[in-house]
């Protein structure tokens, strides 16, 4: 039986995860596999950047791209997105499996009214912090814990000077 | 004593990292990969906006502790590449961290970098996100790589060029 490549991040989980999962298998059994090895009892499944949770009576073969499937696992079912550019903030609910690089495009190009090109040069970084999460991380993965939300700073990506 | 435990620490350390997810779903989406390891030599390929794959070639001696230092290299020649194959840029942060003058183009010019981070204190400061972090390792430094090359300062090298 063909095997599916999951990648996922979730609520708690350090980094990026990686397994093996029968494309005939319910998205319902990855994520009861997936909340048992990290305790995670109530979450619920989301794929990476879709606006709603997947359906778990689906298989996941159904869902498979070149690179597998990924997904995100959360209790949180929305995360407030808080965006600071200059003197101005904006705010979304996303789900917890949308990526930092969706997120920056929305807030510099959607809300901010930059140019694609300005967009490159700038970067998330997690409010109060220097920490700069790649792209491809899941929102979800960078809450606080005990809460639904994340607060970033749009910032000019440095230029190496010397 | 098989050859896997006959491995130094660094050399060890370095292919589990090369393992881990992260390096196994950036490969499968085709932005960056580890082709050879011949310790201390590493040997990875990272592909551009306009589908060129370039090549770095890594010492990592002292892995993770001791910061990489990559400069690029031509697979073809086993040297390094010509002038006309290095990637072209606006005159931004890619003309920035990919200078032939720099150390006579055997090291990156970035924070990460072990060679050209020496004489640097000032980068501690300017550009924190860039440091080397021992904790999330190789992959660090070929996340900052595949943004330089996939950002809108990017330009295709004019290979066409004898």
């Amino acid at each position: 039986m063909k095997t599916i490549d999951i990648f996922y991040q979730g609520e708690g989980i350090a980094s990026l995860q990686h397994i093996e999962f029968e494309g005939q298998r319910s998205f319902a059994e990855l994520l009861a596999a997936i909340a048992k090895q990290h305790g995670l009892d109530g979450a619920a499944l989301f794929l990476e950047d879709e606006d709603e949770p997947v359906d778990e009576r689906e298989l996941i073969g159904t869902k498979a791209g070149r690179s597998g499937v990924k997904v995100h696992v959360h209790r949180c079912r929305e995360v407030r997105v808080t965006v600071n550019f200059k003197e101005k903030s904006v705010h979304d609910n996303v789900r917890p499996g949308k990526t930092v690089g969706k997120i920056k495009h929305w807030a510099a190009v959607r809300k901010f009214g930059m140019s694609e090109e300005e967009a490159s040069h700038h970067h998330l970084q997690l409010a109060g912090t220097t920490d700069q999460p790649d792209t491809g991380t899941h929102v979800g993965a960078l809450v606080t814990k005990g809460t639904c939300a994340v607060e970033f700073d749009l910032v000019p990506t440095p230029r190496v000077n010397g | 004593m098989d050859s896997a435990t006959s491995r130094a620490p660094d050399e060890r350390a370095l292919r589990a990292d090369a393992a881990k997810a992260a390096f196994r779903l950036a490969a499968a989406e085709d932005r960056f990969r580890v082709e050879t390891i011949e310790w201390p030599v590493v040997i990875a390929t990272v592909r551009a906006a306009d589908g060129v794959r370039y090549a770095l070639r890594f010492d990592c001696t002292g892995y993770p502790a001791s910061a990489p230092t990559a400069r690029l290299w031509d697979l073809t020649l086993n040297a390094s590449p010509a002038p006309h194959l290095w990637p072209g840029s606006k005159g931004g942060r890619v003309a920035a961290v990919f200078r032939q003058d720099w150390q006579s183009g055997t090291a990156l010019y970035l924070p990460c970098d072990r060679v050209s981070f020496a004489g640097h204190d000032n980068w501690l400061q300017e550009t924190p996100t860039m440091i080397w972090n021992p904790s999330r390792g190789l992959i660090q430094y070929l996340e900052i790589v595949h943004e330089l090359l996939n950002c809108a300062d990017y330009q295709t090298a004019d290979r066409a060029a004898a």
